[in-house]
């Protein structure tokens, strides 16, 4: 047997590569960091836009982007309490607004809880008990609300934004970021050309009930949104994720402080 | 026998070294529709029969006309109650102008059913059987196999299971790679393991879901709305069912086939008459009929005992599965392809009970897709040889603990 | 020792770790919607099979051979994840929509395969180039599959519409089985067939022989 098989050398061996390849890893990791955070940050932040309807991908570059959500303030809200946490309290719950990412706290039960069954329609299973709104103020008048919402469609969850025009009542826009829709059909929910119903439609009826619905073939009004063609469940799961995230056990509360804010 | 004589005169132009070598196939297809091929087997053992696969595959073709007849009224007479409903002129694209050549948009009419029926199914049968028979006839020359009467199967039975809307580029496309990909990429007739006419079927599915899906394809008139029974039950539940004209949907009318749906498949009672056709004649085999009967049954009624409060499906009884979507028409044409299904005779009815349980299983559980019995009986199709390799096995097993081996 | 020249050019066609060896399947399948998602995979795939095959290469003669697999892994995977960041910093859309399917080149066969069946037999330099022809063997393979998909399924190539959608007031519907993965098995497979059918040489032989009579040239 050569020496190289003897079990000092094979130790040896194992060692330096260990050393070597964990020097390289740790490395790149390091020194990348810094980028990819900031990557991320700004393709949260296109959503966002996308969503209040002010990226277009084909215009804008990166540099309006920063410009453009530079209007946008992230807010946190407490969904249980129902209201926005100042500062102060934010600090307290150890959450830094910069780096803050409301989809890796979504198992830590410091951050989060399980919804109730039945209360559970946008079948999601957990929630974030502390959400991260933007909001768009300008001269002091807030005017735009864009809230993160998500839903179970047909395959998975799907993750999206909506944005509100100030009043708390009318929508400005919907996005979806990610999704396992069947392309053509559910994944149409990125297709323009339906999100174009969006903008314009109300919320709330006089009773202050949720009465925006995505109804089964072609809607009318201003509480109605069309149907995809073909893609049943996934219409039901984008109706079921608007009724859950504006409802009473979503952001309904927090938006009924715009609403009465705005007179209505 | 001048006919004989012709042939035989022409023969020598066909065979190796001849003028027209390449086309043997053609020539040997000709001859074997006139007369029984003098071809024989020499070793033992073999069967005398007048039966060849050529008169097999014309049974099953002959068998899928009751369907298509009644395919082409149901067709006509849907789409003709649609357009009164709707107060409409007419289908309300090309097809119009040749229906008004011809007969009305009474849908009390026979005549004017049929007629609108078969405007829309005669040009999708043509493009499919002239692009399949391209595709079939390429492959015989190339490879240099005869062309196989397989394919007047597949073409009349792919033409039965699209919906009546389907444009006609479409089903050229589907008929291609039912026969390409389904059955001649594995060497033809014989060889191939899936269903060609579902494979092609499958294909458009996934591909062209819009147009092979929804609620919008199932009556051939231009903005016409309306689930098919089983999408509603999917949604809402069995006692929700109505029929596309704004009618309470009955068993009896589904079991008729008035309602909306592919061509062929709607009418249960025109496809058991088929089946009893292939079954007088011994051509179908009653193992894997009864064998999807059964599954079905089994795992409708398990449904059943299971229940479920959030989804409606669970509810629906053996006898709406029957009578409802592709199922009895799957049964009967489908599932009984000689050459996909299994072999053995335990192994039909292991590889029947396999597609019933999965029918119901997709048709129930799966969000997606309403209905299942084509995703089912390509599933089984896969395991056809597994179970036949199963089935012998057990079979030497059992002989030999015999000691008769 | 072959020539450099053949080391490179023979997993193109003649033993393409796709089409031939049927390696590497898995993420075909995955990332070939998109041509530009998949040219950054293939970049990214021939970068780790070339370089890993270098430094496996270099310290072929010290490998003690009872930890060799889990040092050809150790490699393999320091440098997947070392292009796994580098994506992440510099191409983050691309690398969103490459998901897992980096890291999974840990687990690419083809990777492993031309460490264990080239790199230890050979030296660094000719070993460097056998990574970047099989790199380029594979990527052979995925172009052609993503090029059909995207032109099929979304009817534009490398995001430019070259078939107007109806969706978007063309004529042209798009396929939407391009868009599942399943349609890169039957695209590989007609890969397969047409290359098989030029070099018969690759088509594999019967593992059965059918008896008398049913052949096709028996039957005439």
């Amino acid at each position: 047997m050569s020496s190289k098989e003897s079990i000092n050398k094979t130790l040896f061996v194992a060692f330096c590569l260990c050393v070597a390849c964990s020097i390289i890893v740790s490395g790149t990791a390091v020194v990348l960091k810094p980028r990819q955070d900031e990557n991320r940050i700004l393709d949260r932040n296109k959503n966002v836009l996308s969503a209040a309807g002010l990226y277009d991908p084909a215009v804008d570059d990166d540099s309006n982007v920063a410009a453009l959500f530079a209007q946008f303030t992230p807010r946190i809200v407490d969904l249980q309490a129902g209201e926005f946490l100042s500062s102060e309290e934010v600090s307290d719950l150890g959450i830094d607004i910069a780096t803050y990412d409301q989809r890796t706290v979504l198992n830590d039960p410091a951050y989060s809880n399980a919804v109730p069954a039945d209360e559970d329609i946008a079948d999601i299973k957990r929630r974030v008990q502390y959400p991260m709104l933007y909001l768009q103020e300008i001269d002091g008048v807030v005017e735009t609300i864009v809230l993160p919402i998500n839903g179970y469609g047909l395959w998975g969850i799907m993750y999206g934004f909506l944005a509100l025009e100030g009043d708390g009542n009318t929508v400005k826009g919907i996005s979806y970021y990610e999704l396992r829709e069947t392309p053509g059909l559910g994944a149409e929910v990125r297709n323009p050309s339906w999100m174009a119903q969006w903008p314009g439609k109300q919320i709330y009826d006089a009773s202050g009930e949720v009465a925006l619905t995505v109804v089964k073939g072609t809607g009318s009004g201003q509480y109605e949104i069309d149907g995809l063609s073909g893609a049943t469940l996934t219409t039901r799961g984008v109706d079921n994720m608007i009724e859950y995230w504006l409802g009473d056990n979503g952001y309904g509360p927090i938006l009924d402080q715009f609403r009465s804010a705005a007179g209505n | 026998m001048g006919l004989r004589r012709v042939l035989d005169d022409i023969e020598p132009h066909f065979k190796k070294g001849g003028k027209y070598e390449s086309f043997y196939a053609l020539y040997e297809a000709v001859d074997t529709i006139f007369y029984s091929p003098s071809k024989v087997t020499v070793a033992e053992p073999h069967v005398r029969d007048g039966i060849d696969l050529k008169r097999v595959m014309i049974t099953v073709w002959l068998a899928a006309f009751f369907p298509m007849f009644y395919g082409m009224y149901n067709l006509g007479f849907q789409a003709n109650s649609a357009i009164a409903a709707m107060g409409l002129e007419g289908s309300g694209d090309w097809h119009q102008a040749i229906i008004a050549l011809f007969a009305g948009h009474d849908p009390a009419s026979l005549w004017d059913n049929m007629v609108y029926g078969a405007a829309f199914y005669v040009p999708i049968y043509a493009v499919v059987f002239i692009v399949g028979g391209f595709w079939e006839v390429l492959f015989a020359i190339r490879r240099g196999h005869e062309i196989n009467e397989g394919f007047f199967v597949t073409s009349i039975l792919f033409t039965l299971i699209v919906p009546p809307d389907i444009p006609l580029w479409q089903a050229a496309l589907g008929i291609s790679f039912g026969i390409v990909v389904g059955k001649e990429v594995f060497g033809g007739t014989g060889k191939n393991f899936l269903n060609p006419a579902l494979t092609g079927r499958a294909f458009l599915y996934f591909a062209y879901a819009p147009n092979m899906s929804g609620d919008t394809v199932w009556t051939a008139v231009d903005g016409f709305s309306g689930a098919t029974a089983l999408s509603q039950i999917a949604s809402d539940g069995l006692p929700a069912l109505a029929a596309s004209n704004g009618l309470e949907l009955t068993w009896m009318n589904a079991f008729l086939g008035q309602m909306q749906g592919s061509i062929g498949e709607t009418s249960t009672v025109a496809i058991l008459l088929g089946a009893a056709l292939l079954l007088i004649t011994r051509i179908a085999a009653w193992r894997i009929m009864l064998g999807v009967f059964l599954g079905m049954c089994a795992m409708s009624t398990l449904f059943n005992l299971i229940g479920s409060d959030t989804n409606p499906a669970f509810a629906t009884p053996w006898y709406w599965h029957f009578v409802l979507g592709g199922f009895a028409f799957g049964m009967v044409y489908m599932a009984t392809d000689p050459v996909s299904a299994s072999m053995t005779n335990t192994g039909k009815w292991i590889f029947g009970a396999l597609i019933g349980v999965m029918t119901v299983l997709i048709r129930v559980v799966n969000p997606a897709y309403p209905e299942g019995i084509m995703l089912a009986i390509l599933f089984a199709n896969l395991f056809a040889p597994l179970i036949d390799y199963f089935v012998v096995k057990a079979n030497v097993a059992r002989r030999r603990a015999r000691g008769v081996l | 020792m072959a020539s450099p020249k053949k080391v490179l050019l023979t997993p193109l066609v003649e033993n393409n770790p796709i089409a031939l060896q049927i390696l590497g399947v898995c993420s075909a399948l995955a990332v070939t919607t998109q041509l530009s998602v998949t040219l950054v995979m293939c970049v990214a795939l021939t970068s780790v099979t070339a370089f890993s095959n270098f430094f496996i290469s270099i310290i072929r003669h010290h490998m003690p051979s009872s930890i060799r697999i889990i040092v050809q892994m150790t490699i393999i995977a320091s440098l997947v994840i070392t292009v796994d960041q580098l994506l992440q910093a510099f191409a983050y859309e691309v690398s969103k929509s490459l998901s897992v399917f980096v890291g999974l080149i840990i687990t690419n066969c083809i990777v492993m395969g031309r460490a264990e069946a080239f790199a230890m037999k050979n030296p660094p330099g000719i070993s460097f180039i056998d990574g970047i022809g099989n790199g380029l063997g594979y990527s052979l393979v995925l172009i052609t599959v993503a090029t059909i998909r995207e032109l099929f399924g979304s009817g534009s190539i490398l995001g430019f519409q070259i078939l107007p959608l109806i969706e978007n007031g063309g004529w042209y519907q798009g396929n939407g089985l391009m868009l599942l993965s399943p349609s890169a098995f039957f695209i590989i497979g007609f890969f397969i067939w047409l290359l098989r059918s030029r070099r018969t040489e690759q088509v594999e032989s019967n593992e059965y022989k059918l008896a008398p009579h049913t052949t096709a040239e028996e039957a005439f």
